[in-house]
């Protein structure tokens, strides 16, 4: 039988790093297809190009057998595909009806919006689908999930053949996600075709008809669910796991580096206690949203914690801004390079020394000697390749961005440090530069937090691994001793 | 992804050509201009009126290079024109003949301006409201103190060592010498003390800025308080120039002083810019101005003229950085 | 009626005010037109004049300000000042809530010809006398005192012409550029040049009214035409000085006649100096006396001028001592 959709051999490449590698899908009408696959497999990547928001490098895509090609979101809608991504983007002033209907409202002569008709078809709408929803209401006023129904609305006010949806259960309570599922079986029977994300494997077990699974931006498996267990899905999720690197075992006798006491921050995380010891990497795993890179920014001072107590080397230290995290020798290396890794810019140079100028200053004058002489010294010792020293970090690659990022934390000369999806980003050589580069900090006696979403990276690298989940705790595991699949056990919210 | 290199040479010399462009582009154009009204006009290149220009971008100048601190901590200070109207007055009710030596007025001048400036900078940080509104706020409060301070009148009859602040010293007028002075000061302390790196940090990614342990708000602070001092010292020295202190005076000097730094190639969004930069387009403004005067060029066209020019240097500016 | 208004209403916020006198104009508004028109009832009370001015920051207009609070106390009238600040819309509210208020006669001190029309439309459409005074609107108001101010150039332009014994090369200074003095003041000093035919305009820019601009103009000048120049008219006292600063200062200043308008105290003085040549004088103290007094003419039903021109003066060094008290 025909397809509804397919894509074929699809490849995408963001500045340089290959995000999908050769990937297919296919989608029938009336079916509940689920895409599942860890953070950065390309879930996301794969559905903005179905919904035109990004052009393929390579593949073709194919709606009803026949070859599309879409210039933007709004070709896509045009073409019967629709997407509801996980931040909703409605108008907040207007109202359900003119959501819905936005771009495509029915007018009467002289081009003026017939509301009556607006209003009416808004109705029909909300009966075909058997929700209760005031067509006259601001969307300012509505819940997260009756937003969700408006987006639906939309797609289907569209005629939409395919729609998209992007973990629509994340911000949704049981009661309303229940409704969203009765949505689901709705469509479903209308012939609509679903594509649905989402971590939560009970849900794709519930709803959907087929599974297909990404990892590391290639197609691992597509099959029918009848025929999957849940184990199975794991491990086709995480793949083998690679030869754990042998790491010497810190002391952990002693005092401790750094130790967090009942840390909490209302509505992102709570209750979070743990220690790292002088030479001892730390790796905390969990899902997206489940409050890592909150518990990391919250000991750095980026968004202070608002509950519990910091201690840096036995003595308790208030952390309210950065500058107080710096001065206890706390370290952080953000996930979000952009927005609080670098001054794009400013030179390699000036980023690399701005969180350490102090030290190169004699007399309140910069001594450009010695700081070119210590900016030489980490370029080489990263190996960061860039057109000088002075060149704007903006121009330089992810890897070489991140290295900076890095030296300039190390120029610090921290105690401890915070590590942010380190490898986040850049290319596969870089990553294994930067591994090497967290051992040897390790074993210079620097006490080390990593947060990172590649289970093998976090299980090669950590000398002992917390799993957090929904803000919580849910375990602390011994990397030689634990699998992925033990791993994403703890870290699915239940 | 390696670029197809057939692709690459294009590419590589506009890259070179923009490089080229950011550097020494004003520098050229400044030569272009005064090459052409050389031609046009044989006494442009006299060296009475090189002398003439130098003079009369100096209060630009000096209120540009304050204004450059502000702008590349991302911020912007529409309050100088009335902080010199303000400063100019304040100093010559100081300046009567036989009242006070004539450092008391400069010194009330320049720190009347800080004052304000620094006010800008702590509504604006503690405030966390807009540089937009609050310098706009002190723009018409300013202007308004100025007003009350003199009852609405001219300060006149200032003493002979105030006025000769307006003349020449070994031939050279005081004023190109001031802003020498500060442009050379201001140049060495940007590219050589912490808080002259600070303000590019802040001004290119607060964010980060603050993250790398940088206090933002005694940076930003401290930029306001620059442009205020400076806005205080053209004061001074405009009422020296014009022999009284004037509360009308200034209008819309902001704005000259704000396209000087950004025809200089000094970003609006903050983090990218520099003193050489900011006297080039101070001076690049000036030849214009004289160069269009010398000509009898109608004041209609004149205005238009500029408008163009400010508008084409800051899209150039635009075009090469993406 | 009047008397309860001043008494009770005092003491109370401005807007409040507004509010309580609209009220209540509502509520007796015949009885109120009846009181305040009728001369022989406005006899005992004292009367009260709105005036909006365009400009208190502008010295002129300080001292025609003055004039008239001097004259209203003499008359024993009551004025109520508001300035305008340049901005001919705030200028139509302030008429507009002088209307409300139930003033016996509006002076208004016009920011521009057509944007301040609607104030003396206003006014004449309720019923109140209007007097523009010092410059003109549109519309013509219910008396007019002021002066012609073509008349100050064709003074300047005289003089410069007797001084140079009808030859030679002139440059104007223009105010800002559009507005109703300019264009006056341009006016009258191109009329004299016409009659005579050895005087030649070498240049004429815009200085804005502003004595920094005006040095730098006047610098640039001195570049371009050198020993050329004769005279220089400046449509403003401000940049007149400007224009003696640049000259004294290119050390010319003895072979260039520099003659300008207004008669602020700087340029009296630099009259007196002999540093400025001529400077012609606008009675804003007979303006502003004169316009109060017609006020007051025309509610009492006293005869009055629709048209009262108070002269310029040309001052020189020789009869400068008489201004400079």
């Amino acid at each position: 039988m025909g397809w509804l959709l397919e894509a074929r051999d699809i490849t995408k490449s963001f500045s340089g790093i290959r995000v999908l590698n050769g990937v297919s899908l296919t989608v029938q009408s009336g079916e509940v297809h689920a895409l599942v696959g860890e953070n950065g497999a390309g879930k996301s990547t794969l559905m903005k190009i179905l919904a035109g928001l990004h052009a393929p490098d390579s593949g073709a895509l194919l709606l009803d057998g026949q070859p599309v090609h879409f210039r933007n979101a709004h070709a896509a809608l045009k073409a019967g595909i629709a997407m509801i991504s996980q931040e909703l983007m409605p108008f907040p002033h207007l109202t359900v009806a003119e959501n819905v209907f936005m771009g495509q409202e029915p007018v009467s002569s002289f081009g003026w919006i017939n509301r009556p008709a607006l209003k009416r078809q808004t109705e029909e709408l909300l009966a075909q689908l058997g929700v209760s929803l005031s067509p006259a209401s601001r969307m300012r006023d509505l819940r997260v999930s009756e937003m969700q129904t408006v987006e639906i609305l939309k797609a289907l006010a569209h005629r939409a053949k395919l729609i998209i949806m992007d973990e629509p259960t994340s911000a949704l309570s049981d009661r309303e996600a229940e409704a969203l599922f009765r949505i689901l079986q709705d469509l479903r029977q209308r012939g609509t075709a679903v594509i649905y994300i989402s971590h939560k494997l009970e849900e794709v077990f519930r709803l959907a008809d087929r599974v297909t699974v990404l990892r590391d931006g290639g197609l691992v498996a597509t099959q029918d669910l009848a025929d999957t267990t849940p184990e199975m899905l794991i491990t086709l999720m995480v793949g083998r796991s690679l030869n754990p690197r042998s790491l010497p075992t810190p002391q952990r006798t002693g005092q401790p580096s750094l130790s967090v006491c009942g840390l909490g921050k209302t509505g992102r995380f709570e209750n979070v206690s743990f220690d790292v010891h002088p030479g001892e990497i730390l790796g905390i795993a969990g899902l997206m949203g489940a409050g890592r890179t909150d518990v990391l920014n919250a000991i750095y001072g980026l968004h202070p914690a608002d509950a519990g107590e910091i201690r840096v080397e036995d003595h308790p230290v208030t952390v309210a801004k950065p500058r107080d995290a710096l001065r206890a020798g706390i370290g952080l290396v953000s996930e979000d390079r952009k927005q609080f890794g670098f001054v794009p810019w400013l030179g390699v140079k000036q980023n690399m020394t701005l969180a350490s100028l102090r030290r190169w200053c004699h007399l309140g004058r910069i001594d450009h000697d010695a700081e070119n002489r210590a900016v030489e010294d980490q370029v080489q010792a990263f190996g960061i390749r860039s057109a000088g020293n002075d060149q704007p970090v903006v121009r330089l690659s992810g890897g070489n961005q991140q290295k900076v990022v890095l030296a300039r934390s190390l120029l610090a000369e921290p105690k401890i440090l915070l590590l942010d999806e380190p490898t986040r980003g850049i290319d596969i050589a870089a990553k294994a530069e930067v591994h090497e580069l967290i051992a040897r900090l390790a074993e210079t006696g620097k006490a080390i937090v990593l947060v990172s979403s590649e289970l093998p990276e976090l299980l090669s690298l950590s000398h002992r691994l917390l799993v957090l989940s929904e803000g919580r705790l849910t375990a602390e595991l011994d990397p030689q001793r634990t699998s992925q699949e033990e791993i994403l056990k703890f870290a699915m919210p239940r | 992804m390696p670029p197809a290199p057939a692709h690459s040479t294009p590419a590589k010399s506009t890259r070179a050509w923009n490089h080229w462009f950011a550097r020494f582009g004003l520098a050229f154009a400044l030569l272009v201009v005064g090459a052409t009204l050389a031609l046009l006009q044989p006494q442009f290149l006299t060296a009475a009126n090189l002398l003439n220009v130098a003079r009369q971008i100096s209060i630009n100048g000096i209120l540009a290079v304050g204004v450059t601190y502000v702008l590349l901590t991302g911020g912007v200070d529409l309050s100088l024109g009335s902080l010199v109207a303000l400063t100019g007055v304040v100093a010559a009710t100081f300046a009567h003949p036989g009242d006070w030596p004539v450092i008391v007025p400069i010194t009330v001048g320049v720190l009347c301006g800080a004052a304000c400036g620094a006010v800008n900078g702590l509504v604006i940080t503690q405030g966390r409201i807009a540089p937009f509104i609050v310098t706009l706020g002190m723009m018409t409060a300013a202007r308004g103190l100025a007003l009350v301070v003199s009852h609405g009148r001219p300060v006149s009859n200032l003493s002979e060592p105030f006025v000769a602040l307006g003349g020449n010293v070994a031939g050279f007028p005081v004023q190109i010498l001031v802003l020498l002075a500060i442009a050379g000061v201001s140049g060495l302390f940007l590219a050589n003390t912490r808080p002259g790196r600070y303000l590019y940090a802040v001004g290119g990614n607060e964010e980060a800025s603050r993250a790398a342990g940088l206090n933002v708000p005694a940076i930003k602070t401290f930029a306001y308080t620059v442009s205020g001092a400076l806005a205080g010292l053209a004061g001074v020295l405009l009422a020296a120039r014009i022999t009284t202190g004037q509360p009308n005076a200034g209008v819309a000097y902001e704005l000259d002083a704000i396209a000087a730094a950004v025809i200089g190639g000094t970003s609006l969004s903050g983090g990218v810019g520099g003193i050489a930069g900011t006297l080039l387009g101070a001076l690049l403004m000036g030849v214009i101005n004289n160069g269009l005067d010398l000509l009898n060029v109608s004041s209609y066209y004149q205005q238009i003229i500029k408008g163009v020019i400010i508008i084409g240097a800051v899209w150039l500016d635009r075009r090469q950085r993406n | 009626m009047l008397e309860f208004r001043s008494r009770f209403f005092s003491g109370m916020p401005q807007c409040f005010r507004y509010l309580l006198v609209l009220a209540l104009a509502i509520f007796c508004g015949c009885d109120q037109k009846a009181a305040t028109r009728q001369p022989g009832a406005g006899e005992s009370k004292p009367l009260v004049i709105g005036v909006s001015l365009m400009n208190l920051a502008s010295e002129f207009i300080a001292m025609i300000n003055q004039s008239m609070e001097a004259e209203a106390k003499q008359l024993g009238v009551k004025l109520i000042v508001n300035d305008a600040q340049r901005s001919p819309e705030r200028q139509v509210q302030q008429v507009e809530s002088f209307i409300a208020q139930k003033v016996d006669a509006i002076i208004l001190n016009p920011c521009e010809v057509e944007a301040s029309s609607p104030a003396v439309t206003k006014a004449l459409a309720a019923r109140i006398p209007i007097i523009n005074v010092n410059s003109e609107t549109r519309v013509p108001p219910t008396a007019f005192v002021g002066s012609r101010d073509e008349e100050s150039a064709r003074l300047a332009m005289d003089y410069i012409a007797r001084r140079l014994e009808g030859k030679g090369n002139v440059l104007m200074m223009q105010g800002f550029l559009g507005q109703a003095a300019q264009i006056k003041r341009d006016q009258g000093a191109r009329e004299v040049l016409k009659t005579q035919p050895g005087l030649k305009l070498l240049a004429d820019q815009s200085a804005e009214w502003d004595r920094a601009k005006a040095i730098s103009l006047m610098e640039n000048w001195i570049q371009a035409h050198g020993n050329n120049i004769n005279a220089v008219f400046a449509q403003n006292d401000e940049m007149g000085l400007g224009a003696v600063l640049a000259l004294e200062q290119a050390r010319r200043k003895d072979k260039v006649v520099v003659v300008s308008v207004d008669a602020i105290s700087d340029a009296l003085q630099a009259v007196k100096a002999g540093r400025l040549d001529a400077t012609v004088f606008q009675d804003a103290k007979g303006q502003g006396s004169t316009a109060v007094q017609t006020a007051v003419k025309i509610v009492r039903g006293q005869p009055w001028q629709t048209q009262v021109f108070i002269p310029f003066q040309l001052i020189t060094k020789e009869n400068v001592g008489e201004h400079l008290k």
